[in-house]
């Protein structure tokens, strides 16, 4: 079954020396951070957190979105999503290996990554993050394999995987969760603070994820002969639509109280995003800009006539996955840090170093989702009667 | 508690701002470049000629709940002896989760060796006999006091006794151990 993942045409083998180049971008431009230090990078004494963890921050909703067709598909017996599952599960790996390699690559000393387990500190949030991500991906691994396995000879899955299934469920849920706790449990950030976090962060990660599952279902239809479904790809533009507007909805709930209270503290990180603060308007573009995109997005999702109609949908999917990551992959982690404790105003903006060692994750992510995709394909693709 | 508790007082009145404590815990604990255990903050009010300013010596508030120690997911954080607060650089594993929880600002990543690194107090000093932290010893106007709360008897206790005092940011719930004279 593996071996299919090293058989393919000319066009997959481009794809996978395309990733390949990606990874090896990275690898030297973290070469050089290893030897010398984060100096290297555009993070500072006020902006401690930078593209990584906030690239890290985006992903962890996309895997935590795979939930969003395994709860359907196992907890409601919604068959439309059969051949849909596999596919967010094997999202879900992909998307859970790059976020270990983002927190990895912001370490200031790598070399000791293993004293989070050496040393475990239970009141420490980043302990937990480590420890729901890395179940995280035993699960999916195990669940994916086991079932699709059980699939490859048309048989059904075992039982004692039922359990484990259901397990994954809250578990999805709690990655994020513990994700949004690393940030909201500091007093010393007023803009994290807010108990509204975690359920943003689930919001935008089921819009973000699904949109990025139809996107590769998408390309799996126009360039093998496996289709997840018409019917599956609507209905996960469906929930798109619902965990976008959800997530407006908690964006205003947090405008209204950081804004109408007007605490200082409580506003500033806002005003630094929209206005800027004190001539520091180096973000104030992107996320107007996110929030535009997002207005359109919604609204042509939410007319049934638009968010059907197949040939637009994939541009929706890209403007609502690129809402997103302005959302927590610009805005949300730098800002954080914006003024300081201590008054002060930092603007940060990645270097040409953290550019590629972000672009070289990103490659290893994909390389990794095109194996399992080609295999999952490959076996597809023989069980159609020709 | 017992045994001593470690605490710094600062004389807001008598402090000139000069940075002498800056440089000589640069010179004491050889900090990289660029980066430093301890700073002035001024704060100018008014407007001129009308002005007046504060000048306050910052650094580690070795707070009694310290948010830092709470995050460290490695232990490299901890309440040391005398209740300071204390990295463990061959621990600590660069992840900078200890410096996004402190409102005080008061730790970076040292980027020779990427561990986190801020004020220890000059422990190395205390633990070879001396009493003194080498901003206090170099401190022109002795505006700076290191000592035991613990003891009734200590300078920063009689201080805190007998002037007016504040923390920074007693909203954040840290209970500092670093205060300021009016």
């Amino acid at each position: 079954m593996l071996e299919a993942a090293f058989r393919g045409g000319g066009r997959y083998w481009a794809l996978l020396g395309f990733w390949g180049l990606l990874v090896a971008l990275g690898l030297g431009a973290w070469g050089r951070q290893f030897t010398e230090g984060l100096t290297v990078t555009g993070m500072s004494q006020d902006v401690t957190w930078g593209i990584y963890i906030a690239q890290f921050t985006f992903l962890v909703g996309v895997a935590a979105s795979a939930v969003m067709v395994v709860l359907p598909y196992y907890l409601h017996n919604y068959k439309v999503f059969g051949r849909m599952v596999i596919l967010g599960e094997g999202l879900a790996i992909a998307a859970v290996l790059m976020c270990m390699l983002f927190i990895f690559v912001d370490m200031g000393q790598p070399t000791r990554v293993a004293n989070v387990l050496l040393h475990p500190t239970p009141n420490s949030m980043m302990f937990w993050d480590m420890v729901a991500l890395g179940g995280y991906l035993v699960l999916n691994l195990l669940i994916g394999a086991v079932t699709f396995d059980a699939e490859r000879r048309e048989a059904p899955p075992p039982h004692w995987i039922k359990p484990i299934i259901v397990l994954s469920i809250p578990w999805a849920v709690s990655i994020h969760t513990v994700t949004a706790f690393l940030y909201s449990g500091l007093e010393a950030r007023a803009f994290w603070m807010t108990a509204i976090l975690a359920p943003r962060f689930l919001a935008s990660a089921f819009a973000s994820g699904p949109s990025l599952l139809i996107l590769l279902a998408l390309i799996l239809r126009r360039f093998t002969r496996f289709d997840p479904g018409e019917e599956a790809i609507r209905k996960l533009a469906l929930i798109v639509t619902y965990a976008m507007t959800v997530n407006i909805f908690f964006v205003g709930v947090e405008l209204f109280t950081a804004l109408y209270s007007d605490m200082p503290h409580h506003t500033y990180p806002f005003r630094y995003l929209y206005l800027g603060l004190h001539g520091h308007d180096s973000l104030v573009p992107w996320m107007w800009f996110g929030a535009a995109l997002t207005v359109v997005c919604v609204t042509l999702l939410l007319v049934p006539r638009t968010r059907n109609d197949l040939r637009l949908l994939p541009f929706l999917c890209a403007g609502v996955i690129l809402a997103i990551w302005i959302e927590k992959g610009v805005g949300l982690v730098i800002t954080g840090f914006v003024p300081n404790p201590l008054g002060r105003i930092t603007d940060y903006a990645p270097t040409g170093v953290e550019v590629a060692v972000t672009l070289g994750v990103y490659g290893f992510g994909f390389l990794v989702l095109s194996l399992l995709y080609k295999i999952v394909v490959n076996v597809r693709e023989r069980m159609i009667p020709a | 508690m017992k045994g001593p508790r470690y605490a710094m007082v600062v004389d807001t009145r008598t402090c000139v701002g000069c940075a002498a404590c800056v440089i000589g815990c640069k010179a004491e604990n050889d900090t990289p470049d660029g980066y430093s255990r301890d700073w002035i903050h001024s704060l100018v009010a008014g407007e001129f000629p009308r002005l007046r300013m504060t000048i306050e010596s910052r650094r580690c508030n070795h707070c009694e709940k310290a948010p830092c120690v709470s995050v460290c997911p490695t232990g490299a954080s901890h309440v040391g002896p005398g209740g300071t607060v204390q990295v463990d650089p061959e621990k600590c594993s660069g992840c900078k989760a200890c410096i996004a929880a402190c409102p005080y600002g008061a730790r970076y990543v040292d980027p020779r060796s990427g561990a986190v690194d801020k004020c220890t107090f000059c422990w190395h000093r205390l633990e070879a006999g001396k009493t003194t932290t080498s901003c206090q010893e170099i401190c022109p106007t002795q505006s700076i006091v290191f000592g035991d709360l613990n003891d009734p008897e200590s300078e920063v206790s009689r201080l805190l006794k007998t002037r007016k005092w504040y923390v920074l940011q007693p909203d954040a719930g840290t209970a500092p151990k670093h205060f300021y004279l009016e």
